[in-house]
């Protein structure tokens, strides 16, 4: 949980309010998916393998070298794909997961219940463990730390629970889960209490949980309250932190916020390994620069690629989209949404028709508009974004169609009209101010000021406090006992491309927790619930989006949040780049398999 | 003793601002991704976060005053100590450096527009003073970076944002990566120095004791900075003192724009993550500074003013 870029992708309510300057002009000649191709920029050169890559970090660069820990987009990009396997990833664009340590998708047996994974042999660690190979333990002993608190996990409570002999919460002995079963170093057998979906097709078996780690080698380094095995990590994949190979990762190879250099893991194979190319020889990431700088010096330098923010600055953004260097971007959407959660707890927002009259009122466009107008996404009708299974379920682009939520500019006559059903008889909002936490920085600040003078017009008071996006989450937001009504600067995006990510973290009530509650407008409603715990176990993809679809359009329905922003992400790279972006991670740039180019 | 009362006052007044308004819970970033409320007190407990904030603070400043401990960052997950020590040299090598630059600048241009008053020199002098003082650092250094880095300028001719390396590990490089960061820095207080040097050294100019030394014969010269500037200069050394020691606490604008990895960056991430002990440890560092500095400053004044000296 951190703060310190805007890039969207995996559930990152953390960082959708952010510090990156996008500024607040608007870029409304400048369509969507302007500008290349939506997965590499176009070049008609050379590929050359090798050479060095640069990417600059202005926000601080991944969360932490532990495969447990990472769960951001930045985490996904930077350090796991280039530098470590899980049992399935996803192609460039790929919207399904495919065999990366296993050889095919799982022999699903039991009604869904019990899933049986083959691992490819040979697949060696980097030094000092070179002699060593994955196996299927390692795999058991990674997913079973992903529950130590030691190791802070984001997900493994919400995907792995029904495991059989997983543990409901974070514990602090390392647990055994018995539904994990290794009958031979090349099987894993995973059994679950029922079936679940984001099991049996594989989605959550794409996560960072599933990159081995040795336990004869870990264990030690996983005993305490903080587990230090990220600074002795051994890598799976085609790169590894320079260094690592003495069993510790020197300052030189990593330094949080500073620099990370990733070169070749001489235990990789290409042969085993289909989906990552690796031309770069090295890759190096620089940290704490200036987003301006960063953003010109990449698009203006060679062998750059763009670093941890979201979206150049306006002003780059659109000279880069309309001029000469257009060919150097890839603007495509980032499958996450940016809402206004209204808390379902606190009067008046524990009244339906104030909260439709709130989502009624508001500009989605003018909202927009703080972070730079359309190149920055598309405005939401609902919290499925484009792209998504159950999107089109839940109404596609034009949403569910509730009047409250079809005019994109806001409609006041229309809101007043919801107040007064409320028992406001004129209209307007009367009663006391209500809490509002928002982000200091634009471009969140300035969306968190168009809300406030949004809802202004009906009438409603706010306490407006403005603090640091990590104080937004910590100590209020996510904090029930904080009584914040109105938090105006969060968003959430996918864990993968399933529906169930989107929605049951941010609406199901069983996610409302005293601390870290990512479910801000505390929504329980039993029927919501109810739908949501059924829909977990669908494992038939089509009915899933179905269900999910259903669900999405009903939490629009009851206006528990006003999802106004589906956006988009922009990446880039210098002229000789040929950059690819991986779906998977919302559109963020793939290092692994974008390379220099000549001619 | 006064200097141990003012830090003690600084550290008393940071801790309690940060405890006191919206920062975040230091045991929530130590948490990682799952903050449950059991783990939550776990960590308060193992790090005191669960005793009042007075009894915190005696903790904080037994640790620092016993054992030169500022702390652990939640947020780097590293001694806040170990990273300021990490950092300092880099802002001890830009301020220091932009302090020689704004030093030498302005007591040349001052020197110079105050013994020629109202001529061309004087008014260009004067007129770029003003720009100088007018521009934003950030903005001047965006402008430099664009004119003349070899990342992204126009006419490259200097090393650009992120070139820093330190002076340990390559001096060449070390110097060429600075004069950018240097120029910036120091343009605004150099024009700040020169304007007052200029006022001073005009009024110290026309004292009788200045005529005195003239009618005895002295050369202009000697007149000039013997007698006027060594007068004039005094300010100009009070000044000197507070500036550079806020600067060593941190350069934050200036860093930011250059990539710079010293303690200005390091406490504006700080602010930003609501990292209390490296905000905690940033702050008392600049106090420090500027304490010391102060006490530089004052024993400095007994051998550049005569009549501190002689009283």
């Amino acid at each position: 949980m951190r703060s310190t870029s805007e890039r969207m992708g995996m559930r990152r309510l953390w960082r959708l309010g952010l510090t990156v300057v996008v500024g607040v002009a608007s870029l409304a000649i400048v369509g969507c998916g302007s500008s290349s191709s939506s997965s590499g920029t176009t070049s008609s050169s050379k590929i050359v393998n090798g050479g060095t890559a640069t990417i600059l970090w202005t926000a601080g660069g991944i969360d932490s070298l532990d495969p447990g820990y990472w769960y951001y987009q930045d985490d996904y990009s930077d350090i796991m794909e280039p530098t470590q396997r899980q049992l399935y990833s996803f192609t460039e664009q790929g919207t399904y997961p495919v065999p990366d340590l296993a050889t095919s998708l799982p022999v699903i047996s039991d009604g869904g219940k019990t899933l049986t994974i083959h691992l490819k042999s040979g697949i060696h660690y980097s030094p000092p463990l070179q002699s060593k190979t994955v196996t299927s333990s390692d795999i058991k002993y990674a997913m079973e730390r992903c529950f130590l608190a030691s190791v802070a996990n984001g997900y493994a409570e919400a995907y792995y629970p029904k495991i059989v002999g997983a543990p409901p919460a974070p514990v602090n002995k390392l647990p055994n889960i018995t539904g994990l079963e290794t009958p031979n170093p090349t099987t894993l057998i995973i059994k679950t209490s029922v079936p679940v979906g984001v099991l049996d097709d594989s989605n959550a078996l794409a996560l960072p949980c599933t990159t081995p780690v040795p336990e004869y080698y870990a264990a030690k380094y996983d005993k305490g309250a903080t587990s230090t095995y990220g600074e002795h990590e051994v890598f799976t994949g085609p790169y590894m932190i320079q260094g690592a190979g003495s069993g510790t990762i020197p300052a030189s190879g990593y330094t949080s916020g500073r620099i990370m250099i990733l070169v070749r893991n001489p235990s990789w194979q290409r042969s085993t390994d289909p989906l990552r190319a690796a031309h770069f020889n090295e890759i190096v990431f620089k940290g704490e620069y200036d987003i301006t700088i960063a953003a010109r010096q990449t698009l203006t330098g060679s062998n750059m690629i763009s670093g941890d923010y979201a979206a150049p600055p306006t002003s780059i953004l659109q000279q880069g989209v309309t001029g000469s260097e257009k060919s150097q971007f890839i603007i495509a959407p980032s499958d996450g949404n940016r809402y206004i959660s209204l808390n379902t707890t606190i009067p008046p927002l524990n009244n339906i028709d104030v909260r439709k009259a709130i989502a009624a009122v508001i500009d989605k466009n003018a909202l927009r508009l703080t972070r730079g107008g359309p190149t920055l996404g598309t405005v939401a009708t609902h919290y499925i974004p484009p792209g998504m299974p159950g999107f089109d379920q839940a109404g596609g682009d034009a949403g569910p169609g509730y009047n409250f939520d079809t005019n994109p500019n806001g409609d006041l006559t229309l809101a007043e009209q919801y107040m007064k059903m409320a028992g406001y008889k004129t209209g307007k909002y009367t009663g006391p101010a209500l809490l509002t936490i928002a982000d200091n920085e634009p471009p969140a600040s300035n969306t968190a000021l168009a809300v406030q003078s949004e809802l202004a017009t009906l009438g409603f008071k706010l306490i407006f406090r403005e603090v640091p996006h990590a104080t937004v989450l910590s100590k209020f937001c996510l904090v029930p006992k904080a009584k914040v009504a109105i938090c105006p600067t969060l968003g959430w995006g996918k864990d993968f491309y399933d529906s169930q990510s989107m929605l049951d973290p941010v609406f199901n009530g069983k996610n409302i927790v005293p601390v870290g509650n990512t479910n801000t407008s505390q929504v329980n409603n039993p029927q919501l619930n109810a739908q949501m715990n059924a829909a977990e176990e669908i494992t038939n993809p089509a009915q899933r989006a179905i269900a999910w679809g259903k669900i999405d359009d009903e939490l629009t329905a009851g206006a528990y949040a006003v999802p106004w922003l589906w956006d988009n992400e922009v990446s880039f790279a210098s002229k000789n780049v040929h950059l690819q972006v991986w779906a998977f991670n919302g559109n963020a740039p793939d290092v692994t398999n974008s390379y220099l180019t000549k001619g | 003793m006064w200097v141990i009362v003012l830090l003690f006052g600084v550290s008393l007044i940071t801790f309690v601002i940060f405890y006191l308004l919206p920062s975040s819970n230091p045991a929530l970033l130590r948490a990682g991704h799952q903050p449950t409320a059991a783990l939550i007190k776990a960590i308060d407990h193992e790090y005191g976060l669960d005793k009042p904030w007075y009894n915190q603070y005696l903790d904080y400043m037994k640790a620092l005053v016993l054992h030169f401990n500022f702390g652990y960052s939640f947020e780097y997950q590293t001694p806040v100590r170990t990273m300021i020590f990490n950092r300092l040299p880099a802002t001890i090598s830009l301020a220091l450096g932009a302090a020689v630059i704004w030093l030498v600048s302005g007591i040349i241009i001052g020197t110079i527009s105050a013994v020629r008053p109202r001529s061309r020199f004087d008014r260009a002098s004067m007129g770029l003073a003003l720009v100088a003082i007018s521009a934003p650092p950030y903005w001047l250094g965006l402008l430099t970076l664009f004119l003349f880095s070899t990342s992204v300028g126009k006419f490259p001719i200097f090393p650009g944002a992120g070139s820093y390396v330190p002076l340990t590990q390559n001096p060449v490089h070390w110097f060429t990566s600075l004069i950018l960061p240097w120029l910036v820095l120091a343009a605004s207080f150099a024009a700040i120095y020169a304007r007052l040097l200029r006022g001073n050294l005009m009024e110290v100019m026309s004292e009788d004791y200045i005529r005195t030394a003239r009618a005895k014969g002295v050369p202009e010269r000697r007149v000039i900075v013997r007698h006027g500037i060594r007068s004039a200069i005094t300010p100009l050394v009070s000044a000197a003192g507070v500036d550079i020691g806020v600067l060593l606490g941190g350069v934050i604008l200036v860093e930011t724009v250059f990539t710079i990895p010293g303690i200005g960056q390091l406490a504006y991430q700080s602010i930003l993550q609501g990292d209390l002990p490296m905000i905690q440890g940033t702050v008392l560092l600049g106090a420090f500074f500027i304490v010391i500095m102060n006490l530089i400053v004052d024993i400095g004044y007994a051998f550049i003013d005569p009549r501190v000296r002689y009283t």
